[in-house]
């Protein structure tokens, strides 16, 4: 079935992370002709979204293959639940003839009804919020690849104060709702933000010229604001440390703030079944432009030729077929060594979790959806963002909460975030039905990653590498790489034009060249039904 | 807006390359048939309205944008989906071999209770036929689904394909909302991104000042 895999392409896109696919969408859009492939049987890389089943595979995969091992390290899975129940064998329905109208008994979980339920798990290996007025939201309107995705809007925002979660006040009604902040100190917090937002680009870099070698901290501090303020501001709002450069932090919390009143109470929205979704909307686009898709297609060799007409041709070798492209777009996993110039730079590691519990961290009336900065606990930590997921964002199945840990490593992904997961879960194992404080944890994951998110020149001009997730809480990165790959490759070219809806496409009868793509007055959204 | 319409159900074309997908979808949905259509680019679902027992159903019909050519259908495709078309050629046995695989794909993929109805379809080319009509009966049983043979070029069988699914979403959807007394059309769903936003961004900043 491969064989009749064309050869000849102007652009071959490897892997399929987030960058690759943006830059394969954009090239496929203004008409490249485009070939996008992947070693893998599924999409996105490191930033795939695994069920149960997937994500077992993918466990078993790191483990017993040395090459994965180099960009995933340190992986611990750890179950704190029965492999099945004992009297599941047993009439269930006999148990509980009393309480018919009661509350529901919480439902006890064990191994075997996870696997049951592995299709409603979505767990992502890079888990990442978009902020409401973010590149990223911005290009997936504009694209119209808005269409293919859906998202749902961070209920809250949290933080840890005192050694215990308290809500950040995100809106208004937050702000007047909250007890945590006083009126005074209301008025001193709104007062500065509002100066914040107020600041263009020019006018930030003047106010702040006499703080670049401070903290934001200090900043905070010279303000007047008290110690529940700056701890708002600079850890919940900013998401940063003591020692966070205060022009950094000024930047975070206007970006936080702009973000705000567009979808929801806070600045963030997720992506329906996970990230990993993200990437394969853009695929989908390149596809409906006529980009070809193969995955479970290692390459194996890289090299670059010159033609007849003196353009040089970079040529894949491939399950014993060459191809043959202008440009080559590869994701840094998946590139050869001896194609990356210079040898990135050692950078610091990422340290992850992921916890699967019987309840909120926080409880709530309606579902919550939560970000939770948790502030470095001693100063050599780093601080750590907390994502926590529930069955409305097809997530996992109803009863449970998926919960993220993303930090920068010091040490090691379970010693760099089991102090923390102490401090908000159950860790004990024991009975789930019990009414606890804190969400018993049901299974943990803790893993290292390489940080492969710097940019990274390659020493061929056609070859452009794509760097892997960085540890940071959106995609901005990665959408302001891929534009900027795309610009390489076709300069002058419109990044990411919106596509047509499917009303605007009007096809005239024996056309041979193909449909052509028209603009209808009318409004896009009509629905004039045919007859 | 208004909405023009009581229920929308978003559809797919799941089956091998060369299988008439594409020409199904435009027979459907334009009442056209062009040979031209080789590969499918530029095409990502088509919209039609119909009426089924007084009600006007929009059916948005997603196509596979080529992307099963290697088997590669994103999981993002199936979506929220309510219901598949599952099509084979009637002259290509392998195609009518592949529609297990296709089958386990959906079921990997789709919703769990996602409506299904398979079609063989380019009946029209009754001389080179490779998979009888007895063959298809026996394997829609086998899974239990309904199944029609079609021609997309002859116009044979294709209005009524979808109308038969689309009534079945409409049954059954129905009876859940019968039985969980849900608003009509309430999706478990989340947002889908659009270009206003629901509040100014300037009123965070009034907001601000009210303090």
């Amino acid at each position: 079935m491969d064989d009749d895999l064309p050869t000849d392409f102007q652009v071959i896109v490897v892997g399929t992370g987030m960058v690759e696919s943006i830059v394969a969408a954009a090239c496929s859009r203004i008409g490249k002709n485009v070939l996008h492939l992947d070693s893998s049987d599924h999409y996105g890389g490191l930033w795939a979204s695994y069920n149960f089943d997937g994500l077992q595979k993918f466990i078993k995969e790191v483990n017993s293959d040395p090459k994965r091992q180099l960009q995933v390290y340190n992986l611990a899975e750890k179950w704190y639940i029965e492999k099945a129940s004992a009297e599941e064998s047993k009439a269930e329905g006999e148990e509980k003839p009393e309480d018919g109208k009661g509350e529901p008994a919480k439902k006890v979980w064990t191994q075997d009804s996870f696997a049951a339920e592995y299709r409603k798990f979505n767990i992502d290996m890079t888990p990442k919020l978009l902020f409401s007025r973010g590149p990223l939201v911005e290009l997936l309107i504009s694209s119209n690849i808005a269409r293919y995705a859906e998202f749902r809007c961070v209920t809250r925002v949290l933080t840890w104060l005192s050694d215990k979660l308290m809500p950040v006040p995100c809106s208004r009604a937050d702000v007047f709702a909250t007890e945590a902040v006083g009126i005074v100190e209301k008025r001193q917090l709104m007062k500065m933000l509002t100066s914040i937002v107020g600041y263009n680009e020019e006018e930030m870099n003047n106010e702040f010229k006499d703080w670049n070698d401070k903290t934001f901290k200090e900043y905070l501090t010279h303000k007047g604001l008290t110690p529940n303020l700056i701890h708002y501001v600079l850890s919940a709002i900013a998401g940063g440390t003591n020692s966070m450069p205060c022009l950094e932090g000024v930047k975070e919390c206007k970006k936080f703030l702009m973000s705000l009143g567009r979808y929801g109470n806070t600045p963030f929205l997720w992506p329906m079944y996970g990230s990993g979704e993200l990437p394969q909307c853009f695929c989908r686009l390149c596809a409906v432009f006529g980009g070809v898709y193969c995955l479970n297609r290692p390459i194996d060799k890289v090299q670059t030729k010159t033609a007849d007409d003196g353009k040089t041709v970079v040529t894949i070798d491939s399950k014993s077929k060459t191809l043959n492209c202008d440009h080559l777009v590869i994701g840094i996993n998946e590139c050869p060594k001896d194609l990356i110039s210079p040898e990135p730079a050692e950078s610091c590691d990422i340290s992850k979790a992921v916890f699967i519990t019987n309840g909120s961290i926080m409880k709530s009336d309606k579902e919550p959806l939560t970000l939770l900065r948790f502030p470095p606990l001693t100063d050599e930590d780093n601080a750590v963002t907390v994502l926590e997921v529930g069955p409305a964002t097809g997530s996992c199945p109803k009863g449970l909460f998926v919960v993220y840990f993303i930090t920068n490593k010091v040490k090691d992904a379970e010693s760099d975030l089991m102090p923390i997961a102490e401090k908000i879960f159950d860790m004990s194992g024991g009975d789930q039905t019990a009414d606890t404080e804190k969400p018993k944890c049901l299974w943990s994951l803790f893993y290292n990653v390489k940080d492969t998110s710097a940019p990274v020149a390659s020493t061929v001009d056609s070859v452009h590498v794509c760097s892997g997730p960085d540890a940071g809480l959106d995609f901005d990165r990665a959408v302001e790489q891929a534009e900027q790959i795309f610009k390489k490759i076709c300069p002058g070219q419109e990044f990411l034009p919106r596509a047509p809806d499917p009303e605007e496409i009007v096809f005239e009868d024996d056309v041979t060249h193909g449909p052509e793509f028209q603009r209808e007055d009318e409004d896009a959204e009509g629905d004039a039904p045919k007859e | 807006m208004a909405k023009t319409y009581d229920y929308l159900f978003k559809l797919l074309l799941i089956g091998d390359s060369g299988v008439g997908k594409t020409s199904i979808l435009f027979r459907f949905s334009e009442d056209a048939f062009n040979i031209s259509f080789i590969s499918t680019i530029g095409i990502d679902f088509k919209i039609r309205t119909i009426d089924l027992d007084g009600k006007k159903v929009k059916l948005q019909i997603w196509d596979t944008a080529g992307q099963e050519r290697f088997r590669t259908i994103t999981t993002a495709y199936y979506r929220g989906s309510m219901g598949i078309m599952l099509v084979y050629d009637v002259t290509n046995e392998k195609s009518f071999e592949n529609i297990k695989n296709w089958i386990r794909n959906i079921e990997e993929n789709a919703s769990a209770d996602v409506e299904k109805m398979i079609l063989g379809n380019k009946c029209d080319l009754e001389a080179k036929r490779q998979v009888s009509k007895e063959r298809g009966e026996q394997l829609a049983v086998e899974y239990q689904i309904k199944f029609i043979e079609t021609s997309a070029k002859d116009s044979l069988n294709v209005e009524s394909a979808f109308y038969t699914l689309a009534r079945d979403i409409k049954a059954k959807m129905e009876k859940k909302q019968k039985e969980a007394s849900n608003p009509a059309g309430a999706r478990s769903g989340g947002h889908q991104l659009r270009n206003e936003p629901q509040r100014k961004p300037t009123s965070w900043l009034s907001r601000c000042s009210l303090l």
